[in-house]
Parts: structure tokens; sequence; C-alpha cells
């Protein structure tokens, strides 16, 4: 099959979304917690390895090397990486979906800078403190809601004050009267953040001595977030996407990254309260896309589109959203990558809107600076 | 004033006297490369890329053949083939050298520049560097530059064997090389490709930073003087042979990085790394990092200036960048207190608290190859791991943060919390009095009636260590 730009569009439901503009706003009417799940997938995730395109000749001869050679079924158009079996099977239940050549704006190519800038939602690497989620948090008023299982607190996460994180080391704590002590002192000395930190660690519920398997993670999450005064936003993180040597097909490094990210997807669905994944949305996060061609080390260097995995209850239903730029030489970015043709950050805002009860607007006004960017709740998202 | 010990090193221990002139004593201790002070076996960086030479050599040419279908006896013959090579062991034993270079010698302020520049230049967990081959690339490759001029550190680094591995150099090949016509690449369907990761890097991490403006097309170029920067393969070896310059897989003609043109050929490296380390923001970013890394999460320009001109009139002789950076942080030393990162810290800790840390030589040359290492031959990986910072598993290139906020978050403090309890069980039983306790925190802090009265609102040594070691305090320095 050979698709061009104009006939996929005929081909997808999701046409109107480039004429979208500003939907319907969402306000808070339901009583219900929705929880907000970001799984980060740091190095450069390969959306054409996770969501490969079918029936492309040109793509199948570019990675003649690391083509797959066993796909889980989509759509007319896409197809699964075999490692994301979780995915497909909330797919047939209509709770996940895609959205693919999307990226934030950043075309550097530096893990660095663009970690850094999916993190901030920011324009100029290591300028912005805080990141989109702490921003969106803080807004919905959402202090003391936000966990991260990462040993350090991630950017995307901060913004708004007394997150938790949770990373088990597997020894006690010292007694609580000794901690209270050094809480007296962090006070004594105006250290505001040691001790707010130091005041999470007294009050919660999490042992210590438990593993740090991201499966373990994710399902003591996955029963924090189904507790109605639980937090309702969560961060994790999976490194290891960046394959530029080695990257593999349906084996393979980014196919083992891939299945850890579906690990999450398992364990927060079969420990989360039904309600709960009802009502709760995940999304994935990577700073850019990899290049078309395989290099000569049957790896891929860094690119820029990639693609965004989602879902939990909230997702609208299980569709790969796109505005296919196409693979020839004269469609791709610098002649090299994936472009990206929706901005991602419209998708995290759409979805900071949905599950934050927030209006839009407000939303790319105050996290996102007033960016003109377009309301996909809609579309996406139920709301 | 007593913070500055720890600021620029790792404190004054039990049985050391408070030297009379900081600064001096800092200042003296940066110009000479002294022998290392850990009296155990250290082995030759080529020596242990030999264990890894055999452990992938072993892995992927023998036991995945033999074992193919069995994938039971493949696991088993796997685990003995990593204790043959060591694999559980060098990493710890290098983080014991390394921390007895910052507790039990008499240049801790070299130690913590030394920690400094293995993360500037970090190899990060890729493959397994770390288990066999980081802690010797920063033993034998940055340590013996820290009284050379920064270009060299930065050519040593760049045609080191752990980054050109690291970076992925070997991959690189020049499109318009000799490589890229031969017969074998057009059969196979591989043709000549750069990898433009180690260029990138060299670039952003290594020299002139991203501030200095430069474009894809740099990198891009960049990468071309670098192809044929690659290890030597062999069958016998495969990826573990020596740095060498291959022209076959160099790109021909000239190239042009910030506006500046290349001849092709070997030397090319040389002059490029010439000019970006001679480029204003090369000067501005190392500045920036050390002020960082000693003083303050946000440096200021007055601060940097001194530096930046030691930098400039010594042509980039290390010890006087350095001693520049002794002097900034000295004067500034009252009015910025930096929190310490885990490494930093637990050195710290280990420092005051004289714990029976790192493992003694004897007890660490006690292992023998192809048996499993103790549990105690392996706590200096376990530890930094668990305190979140080990330095020779950093996720990224960048290296480990120096960013405070990057350090705080409940997890990493409970880590703090833990692990100043557990120092307990590496205590001395001499050490268990009151005394003690007096002695240090008169060396290390300015103000011991008012630490010594928070001490002593416990009694047992475990809280009393406990309550020390996570003193906002003790945390800064």
């Amino acid at each position: 099959m050979k698709i061009t730009r104009r006939d996929f569009l005929k081909t997808t439901a999701l046409t109107s979304l480039y004429f979208a503009g500003y939907g319907g706003q969402t306000y808070a009417s339901s009583k219900k917690k929705k929880n907000l799940v970001i799984i980060m997938l740091r190095g450069g995730m390969d959306g054409l390895c996770a969501i490969p395109i079918k029936g492309d000749k040109n793509f199948e001869k570019l990675r003649s090397k690391i083509n797959l050679d066993r796909t889980l079924k989509l759509t007319s158009d896409f197809d699964l990486h075999p490692a994301l079996k979780t995915f497909k099977n909330l797919w047939d239940q209509n709770q996940s979906a895609a959205v693919h050549a999307t990226n934030i704006p950043y075309t550097g190519r530096s893990h660095f800078d663009g970690q850094n800038l999916m993190e901030s939602g920011g324009k100029i690497p290591y300028q912005e403190k805080t990141g989109w989620l702490g921003r969106g948090m803080k807004i919905a008023g959402l202090t003391g809601n936000g966990l991260a299982l990462a040993l350090p607190m991630p950017l995307l996460i901060r913004g708004v004050p007394m997150n938790n994180n949770y990373f088990p080391v597997g020894y006690k704590l010292p007694y609580p009267q000794t901690l209270k002590m050094i809480q007296d002192a962090y006070k004594e000395y105006d250290e505001q953040l040691l001790s707010e930190n130091l005041e999470i660690i007294q009050t919660r519920e999490f042992s210590n001595t438990a593993s740090d398997h991201s499966w373990v993670l994710a399902s003591n999450a996955a029963n924090e977030l189904s507790k109605p005064d639980g937090p309702s936003v969560a961060v994790f993180e999976v490194d290891g996407f960046d394959t530029h040597a080695a990257q593999g097909a349906t084996d393979g490094a980014h196919a083992d990254c891939l299945r850890d990210c579906d690990n999450i997807f398992r364990s927060l669905k079969s420990s989360m309260s039904e309600e709960a994944f009802n009502n709760t949305l995940i999304l994935t996060l990577t700073e850019f896309g990899r290049t078309i061609k395989q290099n000569s080390s049957n790896g891929t260097e860094h690119g820029y589109g990639s693609a965004i995995l989602m879902a939990g209850g909230l997702v609208k239903k299980a569709q790969v959203h796109t505005d296919w730029p196409g693979l020839k030489k004269k469609e791709l970015f610098e002649g090299r990558d994936l472009n990206s043709t929706i901005d991602s950050r419209a998708i995290y805002a759409s979805a900071m809107s949905t599950v934050f009860d927030v209006d839009f607007k407000k939303i790319s006004k105050e996290v996102f600076w007033g960016e003109n960017l377009q309301n996909l709740s809609n579309k996406l998202f139920k709301v | 004033m007593k913070n500055f010990f720890r600021k620029v090193a790792y404190g004054i221990g039990p049985n050391e006297d408070i030297p009379s002139d900081p600064l001096n004593w800092a200042l003296n201790q940066v110009d000479e490369i002294p022998d290392f002070s850990w009296k155990g076996k250290i082995y030759s960086e080529k020596e242990l890329r030999k264990h890894y030479r055999d452990w992938v050599y072993g892995d992927r040419k023998v036991l995945r053949k033999k074992y193919k279908d069995n994938k039971t006896l493949y696991k088993t013959h796997k685990d003995i083939l990593r204790h043959k090579t060591g694999q559980k062991f060098w990493e710890s034993l290098e983080i014991s050298i390394r921390h007895n270079e910052g507790i039990n010698s008499n240049h801790p302020v070299l130690a913590k520049l030394w920690m400094f520049w293995g993360n500037f230049f970090a190899i990060s967990e890729k493959d397994f560097l770390a288990n066999y081959s980081t802690g010797a690339y920063q033993r034998e490759i940055i340590r013996p530059n820290l009284n050379q001029s920064f270009e060299k550190m930065v050519y040593d680094v760049t045609t080191s064997w752990a980054m050109i591995h690291h970076l992925d150099n070997s991959e690189s090949a020049g499109p318009k090389s000799v490589t890229a016509g031969e017969e074998w690449r057009r059969r196979k369907k591989e043709p000549a490709t750069i990898n433009e990761n180690h260029g990138r890097e060299l670039l952003e991490l290594h020299t002139v930073s991203p501030k200095a403006g430069y474009t894809q097309e740099d990198v891009i170029q960049l990468a071309y003087i670098m192809t044929g920067w690659q290890h030597r393969w062999s069958k016998q070896n495969l990826e573990t042979g020596n740095v060498w310059f291959n022209s076959e897989y160099h790109q021909r003609g000239k190239k042009t990085v910030l506006g500046k043109e290349y001849k092709r050929g070997k030397k090319a490296l040389a002059a490029v790394i010439k000019d970006l380390v001679n480029h204003p923001n090369c000067r501005d970013f190392v500045s920036e990092r050390l002020c960082r890394y000693l003083i303050t999460d946000e440096p200021t320009k007055d601060m940097k200036q001194p530096i930046i001109d030691a930098f400039k009139k010594s042509d980039g002789h290390l010890p006087e960048i350095h001693k520049a950076a002794i002097k900034v942080a000295f004067d500034y030393n009252d009015k910025f207190k930096k929190f310490q990162t885990p490494e930093n810290w637990f050195i710290q800790v280990a420092k005051l608290g004289d714990l029976e840390w790192p493992p003694s030589p004897e007890s660490m040359d006690s292992f023998e190859l192809g048996v499993k290492p103790t549990k105690k031959q392996r706590s200096p990986e376990r530890l930094l791991r668990n305190i979140g910072q080990h330095p020779y598993r950093a996720k990224q290139p960048n290296g480990w943060s120096d960013h405070s906020d990057d350090w705080i978050s409940p997890e990493l403090l409970i880590r703090r919390l833990v692990y100043a309890k557990l120092s307990h069980s590496f205590s001395k039983m001499q050490n268990n009095n009151e005394m003690y306790y007096q002695n240090i925190v008169e060396k290390n802090f300015d103000n011991p009636d008012k630490i010594m009265k928070y001490l002593n609102q416990k009694s047992r040594i475990v809280e009393k260590q406990t309550l020390l070691f996570n003193h906002p305090e003790f945390l800064r320095s």
C-alpha cells in the first residue's frame, strides 16, 4: 500500500483535527478523582519502531536491518511493535490510542537540551526551573498530589510543592523522634525544600523495604492512584531508548525499552481499581524520535518526530491520530527525520485540561506562556 | 570558615590538624599528581580491558553458541564467566581507590577536583563499561591530566578507548572515504554513514557548550573530522582493541567547524580541539561548571571571571584554573554554601565519622578471579547506587547534575537518613564516646557548641550520627 498524505487524511478519522480550534471547554463538574500518568521515555523513542507504517517500501528499504519481522495489528495503516502487548489489549478495549508524527517543537537533536525542554515545556534549554506538569498541577491546586517513581524528583513535576517520590531502598528509616529533631534543624536554618520533603517522608505509608522493579513501582503507584485521597499525578521514567547501535527489531535494545514501558501499562491496569483506571490517562513523553534510516551499526540517530502512546479509561477511542507527513525524502524534516505535524505540547495541555478540569486556555496561557496551542481534548480524550 | 575544608575537600578527620592557612593548604595540593594513597593492588586499564574482552568474547562467541538450546545452562555458564572476569568486583575496587584519595590521602582537594573532571567527561552507564573500564579510565586518563592543559585533557579523553566506545565513534564511517566504496558494503547493503554522537558531545559537553551557537552542520563536520578514530577491531579482541586512526574510514576533503577550515587526516582532530578549547564559550563553560560544583547553583559573572582569566593567561593549564577556582571558593566561602551531592556527602560522612571505609586493601586484595566477590568486596558499588550517585553509572553522557534541586526529593533524603544511620555499623569501637564527637565538631564547624547541643539530644551513636550527618550545616559547605 502506498500512502500519500492526502490519501491518508481521507482514510483517517482525524482529518478535522487540524481545524479543531478551541473546542468545548471543560469545567469542573465531576466529583470523581481523575489521574494523569506520564511515562518519560529517555533517549529518544523511535516512534516508527513502536508504531511502524505499513506498506511503505521506501521505509522498509531504509530499515532493512531493523525492520520488524513480527508485528501486532493496529489499523489499516499502522502496526504495533510486538513488545507492546498490554497496549494492544487495551487497544482492543478502546482504552489505548496513539498520536503519531508529533513532538515538542525542538529540533536541536541533543538529548540533554531535548529532555530538559520536554520536561520544562519551554523553548530555551535550562531556562525554566519548573516542569509543565508541575505548573499545570499548581494551577489546578494539586499541591501534594504528585508522585514520581524515581530517585530524583524529575523537572517535569517540579513547580508545585510537596510532591512525593518512591523508589524503595530496602532499609528502615530512623526513629520518628530523630526525624523530628532533624526537621527542627531544617526549619531553624530555613531549609524549606528539605523541610517539605522530610515532612512527606514522615507522613507517608510506603514501605522502604520493598523492591524497585518498575512493575512493582507501578503496582504501588496504582494502589495510591486508586485511593480517593491519594496522589492524582504519577511520573515514571524508562531509560535506554538511545539506540545508536544494535537497535534490534522484534527483539533488541529498543524492544526491551518498549517492553519496560508496556510493563508499566500492565501493572497500572492490573493493580488499579476499575473505577480508577477508567478515570485515568496515561501518556508517554520523549525528547525526539529517531532517523528514518538505519546507520551502519544497525542503530538510528537522533531525529525529530516521534509518537505518543496513550492509555487509560479517559482515552476517547482506539485510534492512531496523525496528520501523516510522509516519508519521502522531501517530506522528511531536514531530509532525514519523520516530521512533527502536531505540536505535542497541545496534547499534554489537552490532557491536563481534561484530567485537571481546568480551562484549556488557562493552561495554554499559564503553563505554556500563551503559546498558540490547539485544544485537542475533544478529539483525543473523554471530556 | 571551617566549611571551606568541606567545600573544596572532605573536611578534617579526627586525627588531622586544622591547617593554619586554609587557602594555601588547598592551593598547594593541585600542582603535583602524587601516587595513589591506596595500599592495595591497582590494575591497569589495559588489564581490565582484557577482562572486558574475555567477557564479551566468551559470552558472544562461545556461550551463546554452545548453549543456544539450553537457557539454564547458558545462564549458569554466563555467571561463571562473570566471576572469572571479575565483573562484580572491579568497580568496587575502583571506588575504594577513589574514596581513599578523599579520605586518607594528603591531597583531598585534588581528589575532589579529580571527581569533578571524571563527571565532566563522564562515561555514563553503557554496556559493561562501569564493570570493567570507567574507574580505570578516570584513573589513567583523567587524573594524570589534572596538572596538564585542558587541551591535552580533551584530546586524551576524546581518543581514549572508553570514550570512543561510550559515544560510538567506532561506528562512524565517512560517506566519502575508502571504506565507503568497498565491495562488501554494496553486497551487505551497509553504506558508510557517520555517527554524530561523539562529535556532538565533544562540542556540547566537553568544550564549547550549546551557548557557542554551533549548528547541525558544525556537528556533522566535526563528526567527519572524527571519522577514523576507532577501536582496532579484530576477531580475537572484538571491540576491545586499542584506539587508532583508521584512515580508510576518514572522510575525504576539507571540513569546516565554527567557520574554520580543517584539512583531512589524523592531525585535524588535534587542530579542531585546539580551536575549541580556545573558544571563549569553552572558558566560560568550564568556569561555570567549576563554580557550580564548588560554590553555588547560580554562578555569577564576577565569580567566573577570575577563572576565565586564569584559563586564558595560562593557556588552559589546569593547576592554574584550579587555583583560581579555589580562590574564588575561598572568597565566597561564607556567602554561598553548596548543597553537597550524595557521593561527596558520603565521603565526608566517612571522613568525619572515621568509618571503616573504604573496605581495607587487605579485604579487597583477597578477591580471587573465578570466585564470587564477598558482600564486603561489593559494598562500595552497592552503597553508591543506593545513595543515588554512582560515579561510573550516570544515566547520560552529561554526567551527574551539579544542581542542588536535582538532589532533593523525599527518596533521596531517605537515602541520606538511612545511610547516616547505617554509618554506625562502619564505626570504630574506640570512637564510641563524647570526646570523639567534640573533636570532629570542633574541627569542622564554626559553632561547635550549638552543634554539640543538637547532637546531645540523643545518647546512642547511631542516633548521633543520623543527626550530625543530616544537619543543614553538614549537608552544605
